[in-house]
């Protein structure tokens, strides 16, 4: 029996800095998966989410396909060709909108379809107002496995994955340190015993410790930086759970094997690589049930990398090429590229009668549509799996009324067994979630 | 309402009127810096100790790291470093050759709380930059005694109360609150607190046993001492390297970390470029600032440099005949002038295949004179036109771009400033044509009319927001916010006194951290957080 024991206004309170959200707490079925031990026997398979996130959006003519629906109803257009391999894991959405007055460029974006609220603050001054989609789940779905959630990217900038105000979720961007983080001391491959070890005991010691210093500590500081030690102090309950998990039987999954340590940060100098190399690891994370949410930075919101073969940096690209903007144009390719071989990677590992991607899913969306604008219409919203057969698959929504984008990300968190009343605030906010991507 | 009462300083100045007063803002927490952090250990535990990667990485607010240390928090997997952190620290502080240096005392046997307990109290001190209290004394002694009886070594069990003391908040964050004091005094930073906000600034690390034997004797709370303090650690090599800091924060120098050139643009770009650019303008800042007490505005103006062979060809004048930096002079017909020449400037304020006169004007509105600029707004089109047989140069570009009212209202502040830098590419090596075609890079800067980069730096260095501009950003870093109406009378009496004193970094310095803007403390913010 864990010691663990979530105290969860505590936890969301400090999370949002004292705002209120809506988050339904989670359904029956998500309370029992959250005993580790329960996958051994047979019991229901772990449901995961992955956001995919990359920069400067993409060219919205080039992009829409031309007609809607599923199956063969529905071609991939120039710009999501290089998604053929994996189209019939698609639930593509067209025509919704982030309906938010458009203030930061690439960060109003960002903040709006991932937390569903404007980011706050003045140029150089601001940050989210609440938690991003990752981060919402992670609270809800994060608490059955070693790791809440994590988060990995290769370019510089930090990530899009926050918990609240000024609070970011840095991504580990070197392949070999995830590999240690993950599947290095502390990993339990399926078959091997749990680690018996006092020091494990020892260490839970020390934590309680520093979470009574840390409680002394909050009440003598303002209210800001209570809400920046709650942050801290949700850290060490985390901490707290993955030495727990040390001591117990790991998770019984048939495709978990331990990988192959990756090679150093100099032996893989061309980020895209790079990015490859993480994408693998963590499908073996997610395999292994080391953590049931993962956010991959491909690239940041105002991401200025020289994709190969492209001469300029792809931020600086999408404002000062000259239309149709064929450079902007070959850079979304190249990240549908990236996004089509990690769905594969995700495809092909095996679980159950079928693939991993049955029992997730994964959101690919960026932080405009048409940078050269900053265009917050026409959102490029793609999603990836069966999510134990909550989703549609193969298939594009066009939206015709501009619906709210946020419907989506509603949608997600069904998909994740949850049922919030809405997600998003004042304009941005929905009620209902987009059934037509719905089974 | 917390109003500091002033007690002049008299140490450099004689008469002048006082430091109108300050309110200070409310405190808050700030972590350590990444390099503050590996600072402090290596302070704690000797030179040698190896220091586990970076903690979470430094975010910038209002243009400072300093400023992002007050904002943040630990994040989850930050966090769990720290922990991971404070273990492989503790295992290297207690091998036999370090230990002796760290306990007091030696112990009789496996489990000796009292030996356990001298060692919490000296350590405890030095690495929370305070004293424990009776219950934190025995809170991590206790932690270390279990250990020791679990694992029957007392050095072995010792490891869990410094990994304990090393993840507390109280050594990872500055807790600096201030007390009120007795009688008509106002609120102010407590000696303990001093002795941190004057070894951090000052040295960017934590404080040293003297300046904590300071503090223990109530030196710091009183101008006297505060000084002889303050004079004591400038006079330090350390404080050379410390203030580095201060520096490479704000030219936002962490970003050469990330520097990247197109190489097929630029030949010149290699993975060791952008240190050696950080090195050179640390050089002549350590130059003008320390080794010559001199004018700080002749960081923009100097012709005097420090390059590797690596800069040397970047900038084709003759390499240093060893590995490493020499000193150079630029001839005087050389546009180099300053900071402003430098690869640092030039190659980070730039895109990767081109120039910027958008960036390079954009830096030194906001890091040199500290313009205010609203950002870019988001639903418009903000390309530069492309080249054409009729305008093939960027500064013609940027004219079309300036032929928009609504472009031109905000960029002309940026662009006009920053094509006076086209004489450089975009990784900074020197150049007359673009396009084919000969460079214009005169402008003018606030009125102030000029040629080319040499007489933007000149006029840059005139410029009357340039000394206000350093004394703010140095304010910023000391106290971890931008200021706010509360301490603007006073930063303008500041940066006054600056220009009294030749515009020297280490007069500021006595003046700054004597004076209440560095002082003066309010009560906490208890009152509830808005609804966002």
């Amino acid at each position: 029996m864990s010691r663990y024991s979530l105290d969860r206004r505590t936890v969301l309170k400090g999370l949002l800095g004292g705002a209120a959200i809506t988050v339904a707490l989670p359904p029956l079925e998500a309370m029992l998966n959250a005993n580790g031990t329960a996958l051994a026997d047979g019991g229901v398979l772990p449901r995961r989410f992955c956001l995919w996130f990359w920069g400067n959006g993409m060219i919205p003519e080039r992009w829409t396909p031309a007609a809607a629906g599923s199956g063969d109803a529905w071609e991939l257009s120039e710009e999501l060709l290089p998604l053929a391999p994996v189209k019939h894991r698609l639930a593509l959405v067209t025509g919704t909108e982030v309906r938010l007055g458009n203030r930061i460029p690439h960060w109003t974006g960002t903040g709006g379809i991932l937390s569903g609220r404007d980011p706050f603050g003045e140029e150089g001054d601001w940050t989210f107002s609440g938690p991003t989609i990752d981060q919402i789940l992670a609270q809800e779905i994060g608490g059955a496995t070693r790791f809440r959630s994590l988060e990995i990217g290769t370019r510089p900038g930090g990530g899009v994955s926050f918990n609240g105000p000024n609070s970011r979720n840095p991504f580990e961007g070197s392949p070999i340190a995830f590999f240690q983080r993950i599947f290095g001391e502390g990993f339990v491959a399926p078959g091997e015993d749990p680690i018996i070890d006092p020091r494990i005991g020892l260490r839970r010691s020390v934590l309680d410790a520093v979470m009574e210093q840390t409680a002394e500590l909050e009440s003598r500081v303002g209210t800001v930086d209570k809400a920046r030690l709650d942050q801290h102090l949700s850290g060490i309950r985390d901490l707290e759970l993955r030495l727990a998990r040390m001591e117990e039987d790991p998770p019984n999954l048939e495709a978990c094997v331990r990988p192959e340590e990756p090679g150093t940060d100099a032996q893989l100098p061309n980020v895209l690589e790079r990015g490859r190399v993480m994408g693998e690891l963590a499908a073996m994370a997610l395999a292994c049930d080391q953590t049931r949410v993962l956010s991959y930075c491909h690239t940041g919101p105002v991401d200025n990398y020289v994709y190969p073969g492209i001469g300029d940096g792809h931020h600086r690209l999408t404002h000062d090429e000259p239309e149709p903007q064929e450079g902007v144009h070959q850079v979304v390719l190249q990240i549908m590229g990236e996004l089509s071989a990690f769905i594969s990677t995700l495809e092909a590992i095996p679980e159950g009668d079928g693939s991993m991607l049955d029992n997730m899913l994964l959101l690919g969306t960026s932080g405009v549509s048409l940078a050269r604008t900053h265009a917050l219409d026409e959102y490029p919203l793609i999603l990836a799996g069966g999510a134990c057969g909550f989703m549609e698959q193969d298939v594009h929504y066009r939206s015709t009324t501009r619906e709210n984008a946020s419907k989506v990300m509603l949608t997600a968190m069904r998909a994740m067994g949850l049922n919030p009343p809405q997600f998003g605030d004042g304009e941005t906010a929905a009620t209902e979630s987009l059934g037509a991507i719905e089974r | 309402m917390n109003v500091f009462a002033v007690v002049t300083a008299t140490v450099l100045v004689g008469c002048r009127a006082p430091m109108p007063d300050v309110n200070p803002e409310p405190p808050t927490l700030r972590r350590l810096t990444n390099v503050q952090y590996a600072n402090t250990v290596r302070d704690l535990f000797g030179d040698d100790i190896v220091i586990p990667g970076e903690l979470d990485p430094d975010e910038r607010f209002n243009g400072l790291l300093a400023v992002g240390a007050g904002r943040t928090a630990f994040s989850p997997r930050g966090v769990e470093n720290v922990e991971t952190s404070s273990y492989l620290l503790a295992e290297q502080a207690m091998e036999p050759e370090r230990r002796d240096a760290l306990v007091p005392c030696t112990p009789y046997a496996a489990e000796d709380p009292d030996c356990a307990e001298q060692f919490v109290v000296s350590f405890g001190r030095r690495a929370w930059r305070r004293p424990l209290s009776a219950d934190e004394v025995s809170r991590y002694a206790g932690l270390g005694t279990s250990a020791a009886s679990t694992l029957g070594d007392f050095y072995d069990g010792l490891e869990f109360a410094i990994a304990g003391l090393l993840q507390a908040p109280d050594f990872l964050y500055r807790v600096e609150l201030g007390a009120a004091s007795s009688g008509d005094i106002p609120r102010q930073y407590t000696d303990w607190e001093m002795a941190s906000r004057l070894s951090f600034l000052l040295w960017n690390t934590t404080p040293d046993d003297e300046l904590l034997d300071a503090a223990a004797a109530g030196e710091l709370s009183e101008e006297s001492g505060l000084v002889a303090q303050t004079e004591r650690l400038l006079a330090s090599p350390r404080a050379t390297e410390g203030l580095t800091a201060w520096f490479d924060d704000w030219m936002h120098f962490a970003d050469l970390d990330d520097l990247y050139k197109e190489p097929l643009v630029f030949p010149h770009m290699s993975d060791t470029l952008g240190e050696s650019a950080r090195q050179e303008s640390q050089r002549l800042f350590k130059l003008v600032a320390f080794d010559r007490e001199d004018d700080m505005r002749e960081l923009l103006t100097s012709r005097r440099t420090f390059v590797d062979r690596e800069l040397a060809a970047l900038y084709e004048i003759p390499a240093p005949v060893r590995d490493g930096f020499a000193a150079y002079e630029h001839p005087e017909e050389s546009q180099r002038r300053g900071l402003l020449g430098h690869a640092s400037f030039l190659a980070l304020n730039a895109h990767p295949v081109s120039t910027s006169a958008t960036l390079r004007g954009k830096f030194v509105r906001e890091v040199f004179l500290c313009a205010e600029l609203p950002g870019p707004p988001a639903g418009v089109d903000t390309s530069i036109p492309p080249v054409t047989e009729a305008a093939r140069t960027l500064r013609d570009r940027v004219q079309q771009h300036l032929a928009d009212p609504s472009c031109a209202s905000c960029h002309r502040n940026m662009d006009l400033v920053g094509l006076g830098f086209e004489n450089f590419d975009g990784i900074g090596r020197f150049r007359t044509l673009e396009e084919g075609v000969p460079i214009d890079s005169s402008g003018e800067l606030d009125d102030v009319v000029f040629d080319n980069a040499a007489g933007l730096a000149e006029a840059l260095r005139e410029h009357e927001d340039l000394g206000p501009c350093i004394t703010k950003t140095l304010t910023r870093y000391a106290n971890g916010y931008r200021e706010d109406l509360g301490q603007l009378e006073a930063l303008n009496w500041l940066a006054d006194d600056f220009a009294d004193q030749g515009y020297q970094l280490q007069p500021l310095l006595i003046e700054l951290t004597s004076s209440p803007l560095f002082r003066a403390s309010a009560e906490v913010d208890t009152s509830p957080l808005e609804e966002l």
